[in-house]
């Protein structure tokens, strides 16, 4: 992005309706331009939202920092710190001395800034989301060594660095930008404009304060991530083709030349790990593939995989199946394989599955692991991530169940709990992902932003409640959350989700009740939506339409309506308790 | 010489969008209220981008309307 193209973007009009969004830039520098490129860059994920904020006074990034700590922040807070921040002498605008006696002192100085630095932002951190980036910019020649040998001084700046960056790395919401990914986008060389600097107090080249904003914006406003892979076999997640060179004979190892098929299957075993579904579209014969998977030496085992689709029909009908077994939306999903061609043809069918290559070149599968990295990345790790496959695999079996069998002698029989709380624990980042990854059963497809989401927890009229599942097949995890206010005699409800795993089971039936008897209500006023993805929701709540109601914000539930719409309820209750 | 004009006018405009085209050419630190360091500044950046040219610290200070500008590119 060059700066002209950042300032036609973040001066582009907006409508009525934009979003607003609001972020400060603490900094040390003139913040002008980078600010420039921040905004566009926000803008270019999503172009009608307005974004507003403070900037902090030249040359006192700490004095900013902690300023904004007492008296407070914006919902999201962006921190470009550089080594002129840490000690003047760091920078080119400073005269104060690089005498080697002064070493030590300038050591001592960035150390005790960093602290302040790091405290400053945690106390922000409670209420804000941060993005922070620890020096980026070339240190100056302080040393009398020559500066391809590394001194004592030196190592000790960038193990103050390191420290802090373990430190901030570990506070919740607080992003740090990666050094690596960094250094690939703006090579380190390119990133110091010194005439800016000394002129106009602006230490980036256009092209550094692009990448840099760039990451920035990612970190603050991340893509959702992607949900599932789906893989082909051949020549992709192993090499040779299985029907010609038979089971033994596939490989994904260094002694056949084929490591990069290993690479390939450790990574899926490590977002299988994480919560990500894989399964396979394979064109083969079952039984052979079957026969394959039956080898011990394999990376990514059969038991992670599902579904294991492999027939001879086209692999669109094979990713039609898996899409409807997963319960996922296409825009949810990869497809991988090697074959141009079999991409095309699903891409074709499947518009919104996003389609990569699986390339022939190790360096190639090294730089799509890196991109399925990116894809599939999440800011944290919650217990339903280890669950995830399992409680899909039941949730197939129940849905078989329920088809073939009496429902009511089914339901009565699984011994269904629910363990509801209305707390949410800090660090807690379930219920924040549920409504905002959740597209089915969702009330109005609204997201929230961390700091939106932190702002509520702190409303004291406010409510969340979370709902975990778990019957004689096994725990679900925390499958429902719902959020509102308590108004009198109603509840305002302005958020519920249930994810996709937990239907069949009528927990949103017992999700009503519980609600109109924890707050001794008489309605529940909820603040429905239609979206292009909620049809369970809107299904659902059909039950409860009367005379000329719509489903609309507003539509109301009431208790006298249960006894007439609602079935059997066969849920143990376990209340967790009230924060 | 046109095609340069006519790439500083949109250089301008992007720094000083509630210009008018008109005005652009008459545009100068005296006359201009929005021009500014920091505009000057992102002049600055914008036209080295246009033009794909580094202009050293000691020229920046001639750089004080339009046609300075024009004359200094026609220069270099």
């Amino acid at each position: 992005m060059r700066f002209r193209d950042a300032l036609q973007i973040a001066q582009a009009p907006v409508s009525d309706a934009a979003e607003r969004m609001t972020v400060d830039l603490l900094c040390g520098f003139t913040p002008d331009q980078f600010r420039t490129f921040l905004v566009a860059q926000l803008r270019t994920r999503t172009a009608d939202r307005v974004i507003d904020g403070r900037v902090g006074l030249f040359g006192d990034l700490v004095g900013n920092l902690e300023r904004a700590a007492v008296s407070g922040a914006a919902p999201f807070v962006v921190v470009p710190i550089e080594w002129a921040d840490l000690d003047a002498r760091l920078g080119v605008r400073g005269l104060g001395g690089w005498s080697p006696e002064a070493l030590g002192n300038i050591v001592a100085g960035v150390e005790a800034q960093l602290v302040r630095i790091t405290s400053a932002v945690e106390r922000i951190a409670a209420t804000s989301l941060l993005a922070v980036s620890l020096p980026t910019l070339p240190l100056p020649p302080v040393s009398w060594l020559p500066r391809i040998q590394a001194g004592l001084f030196e190592a000790r700046l960038r193990a103050a660095v390191a420290e802090a960056t373990v430190r901030l790395a570990g506070i919740d919401r607080v992003r740090v930008v990666d050094v690596q990914v960094l250094d690939e986008r703006s090579p380190l060389a390119e990133r110091h404009d010194v005439r800016a600097e000394l002129t106009y107090g602006y230490p980036y080249t256009a092209a550094h304060a692009a990448a840099l904003s760039g990451i920035f914006a990612t970190l603050l406003d991340p893509p959702a991530p992607k949900k599932g892979i789906i893989t082909d076999l051949d020549d992709t997640f192993w090499r040779g083709i299985l029907g010609e060179v038979g089971v033994e004979q596939v490989s994904w190892d260094l002694e056949h030349h084929s490591q990069g098929h290993g690479l390939y299957q450790q990574l899926l075993k490590s977002l299988a790990d994480a919560g990500v579904l894989i399964a396979v579209a394979s064109k083969n014969d079952q039984g052979r593939v079957d026969e394959a998977f039956r080898r011990t030496d394999l990376v990514m085992p059969a038991s992670q995989i599902f579904p294991l689709t492999a027939n001879w029909g086209p692999k669109s009908a094979s990713v039609a199946g898996i899409l409807a077994a997963w319960n996922v939306g296409a825009d949810s999903v990869v497809f991988i394989d090697d074959s141009p061609l079999e991409l095309a043809e699903v891409s074709a069918a499947h518009p919104a599955v996003t389609t990569l290559h699986f390339p022939k070149d190790d360096t190639g599968v090294v730089r799509l692991l890196e991109q399925l990295r990116d894809l599939f990345g999440k800011p944290a790790l919650s217990a339903e991530d280890a669950v995830r496959l399992e409680s899909l695999r039941r949730g197939a079996a129940v849905a078989d169940a329920m088809a073939s069998a009496d429902p009511e002698a089914f339901l009565s029989s699984i011994d269904p709990v629910l363990t509801v709380s209305f707390d949410v624990a800090p660090g807690n980042t379930r219920p924040l992902e549920l409504i905002n990854k959740t597209n089915q059963f969702n009330l109005n497809g609204r997201r929230l932003s961390e700091p939106e989401w932190i702002a509520h927890l702190n409303d004291p009229e406010a409510f969340v409640a979370t709902i975990g599942y778990r019957d004689k097949f096994g725990p679900l995890g925390t499958i429902a959350v719902v959020a509102g206010h308590r108004r009198g005699a109603t509840v305002q409800v302005a958020h519920w989700v249930m994810s996709c795993r937990a239907f069949s089971r009528r927990i949103e039936h017992a999700t009503v009740v519980l609600l109109l008897e924890r707050f001794e209500a008489e309605a529940l006023q909820l603040d429905v939506m239609a979206t292009a993805r909620n049809a369970p929701l809107q299904e659902y709540l059909q039950l409860y339409r009367t005379g000329e109601a719509t489903l609309a914000p507003g539509f109301t539930v009431t208790r006298a309506q249960l006894s007439s719409v609602h079935p059997t309820l066969y849920h143990r209750i376990e209340d967790l308790g009230h924060g | 010489m046109a095609d340069v004009r006519e790439r500083l006018i949109e250089c301008f405009l992007s720094v000083f969008p509630s210009l008018e085209r008109d005005a652009v050419v008459v545009a100068s630190v005296d006359a201009t209220e929005a021009w500014d360091s920091l505009a000057n500044f992102s002049l600055v950046t914008v036209i080295e981008e246009e033009f794909d040219l580094q202009i050293p610290s000691d020229d920046l200070e001639q750089l004080t309307s339009f046609a300075s500008v024009e004359a200094y590119l026609a220069s270099r």
